[in-house]
């Protein structure tokens, strides 16, 4: 209703233009409406307006009627400008209540005042706008949950593998074994464990070792190295993978001696005393996530068997080497000889142990 | 198997459903006066997400909060049946298959008790 569409052309012989205009008027499911100004009366208005705001049973509808806001100055003062005023009314229509967007705007020409008044029921187009928001903040509800649920996912699985090979079984769902030439194995076993009175005493030797592997893991992610698991009192922690690192050798070397001394700090306070046995091996391992439903990563190979044989093989508190480690460390940390030993498995090695824990102090 | 709520086109086709049965439900004589103040906006998006979770949608309404949300209301049976029957109707003619509307049904039926107050 902006022009007039239909003046613009020049009639067709015989067509009743006055005709044509107020079908096209009342056909259009926008209420049209012209007032005599704010405060005058409507002088024009289309079905669909009228649906929406019947006229008075005594005098005249006005647009203040319908727009209170078209009351008040600055309102006035805009659409004297030229400018249009958009409101939503609330109307009742039999039993709906339905909202009305309002557009208010001076008609063309606007020499005696007179007001275009466009009327669209939006009631559905609320109901849709309030859903979409509603759904929107239940979807991002739920994907703060979800991201929640992921990071304590991704933090136990961080416990059952490295971070590395968790990126790669989250890419791709698979897992390669990986062969690491490199790499130094420390496998920690206390003495005497199964006879230890507090073996008896379930959940006292829980906290017990809760408290002790606590503190192991910290001190070897400290010096570079990386726990793979316990089985029952028996620690095992790697350096040099899955992610390679030169320093292998000294890492898991000096962590080993930091165990014993957490130990030995431990047992001077503590009412139960732990006695640990380390070996330490420097020779190859493969390293790889094992079964499809309980899934954990491992590792094989001689590096893990050398390092378990030499274990027991300690006196308490003391720390075994094999050769390849010994070798590695260049006598960066001083170390002991004790002559070729029979290891099964492995037939005649030569085996040190590292000096500075206390029980290398002893025969 | 996928819910009825993800063969179905997930909330664009449930919030199509909702607000055509409302359009019924306010067309219709025996229910419309329960709803003269409600908020409709709000009621039609709880609805959705009710339907949405019966359906097996991302949505839960717990059954205590059904039944406080119609605790003083008076619904009485034949309201209850009606309301039922437009729902019905408006499914079918969303085209869900017969076995689905009768399980949708079914959830419904069971929260009766949580409705119906008269």
């Amino acid at each position: 209703m902006t022009a007039n569409p239909v003046a613009a052309n020049p009639a067709p012989e015989g067509l009743d233009l006055d005709r044509v205009r107020a079908l096209l008027l009342d056909s259009a499911t926008v209420g049209l409406a012209v007032a005599a100004g704010a405060d005058g009366p409507i002088l024009l208005c289309n079905e669909a307006f009228q649906a929406l705001f019947p006229a008075p049973a005594e005098g005249d509808l006005r647009l203040v009627d319908i727009v209170p806001g078209t009351a008040e100055p600055a309102v006035r003062e805009r659409l004297l400008a030229g400018d249009r005023h958009t409101a939503e009314v609330e109307v009742k229509l039999g039993r709906r209540r339905l909202v009305i967007a309002v557009e208010i705007s001076p008609a063309i020409g606007h020499a005696d005042g007179e007001l275009m008044i466009q009327c669209q029921n939006v009631s559905k187009l609320k109901e849709l706008e309030y859903m979409i928001d509603s759904y929107s903040k239940m979807i991002e509800r739920q994907n703060r949950d979800l991201a929640k649920e992921k990071d304590r996912v991704e933090r136990l699985l961080l416990n059952i593998m490295p971070r590395r090979v968790y990126e790669e079984w989250r890419e791709f769902g698979i897992t390669t074994p990986e062969r690491f030439d490199e790499a130094t194995v420390l496998l920690l076993d206390f003495v005497g464990f199964t006879e230890m009175s507090v073996a008896h005493d379930p959940p006292k030797l829980i906290a017990e070792l809760h408290d002790i592997v606590t503190s192991f893991d910290r001190i070897v992610e400290e010096f570079g190295c990386e726990r793979l698991k316990t089985i029952g009192d028996a620690y095992l922690a790697a350096s040099g993978l899955p992610e390679p690192n030169p320093e292998h050798a000294r890492n898991i070397a000096r962590a080993a001696l930091r165990l014993v001394r957490y130990l030995e700090r431990r047992n001077a306070i503590s009412e139960v005393r732990w006695h640990c046995r380390i070996g330490i091996s420097s020779r190859p391992v493969i390293g790889s996530v094992v079964g499809t439903q309980k899934y954990v990563y491992d590792i094989f190979g001689p590096g893990v068997n050398l390092a378990s044989r030499l274990e027991p093989l300690c006196g308490p508190m003391q720390i075994l080497l094999d050769e390849r480690t010994h070798q590695l460390l260049a006598g960066e940390l001083p170390c002991t000889s004790l002559g070729t030993q029979t290891i099964r498995g492995f037939g005649e090695q030569h085996v040190y142990r590292l000096e500075g824990a206390t029980g290398s102090e002893r025969p | 198997m996928a819910t009825i709520f993800q063969r179905y086109g997930g909330f664009a086709v449930i919030s199509r459903i909702v607000l055509s049965f409302y359009d019924r439900v306010l067309d219709s004589d025996q229910l419309a006066p329960y709803f003269e103040h409600v908020d409709m906006p709000v009621l039609i998006d709880h609805q959705t997400k009710f339907i949405a979770y019966l359906t097996g949608g991302p949505a839960t309404i717990s059954d205590e909060a059904l039944r406080i949300a119609h605790a003083n209301r008076g619904i009485d049976r034949p309201a209850f049946e009606e309301m039922r029957r437009l729902l019905a109707e408006t499914l079918e003619e969303h085209g869900l298959e017969p076995a689905d509307l009768e399980a949708v049904m079914a959830e419904i039926d069971k929260r009766a008790g949580l409705v119906v107050t008269r």
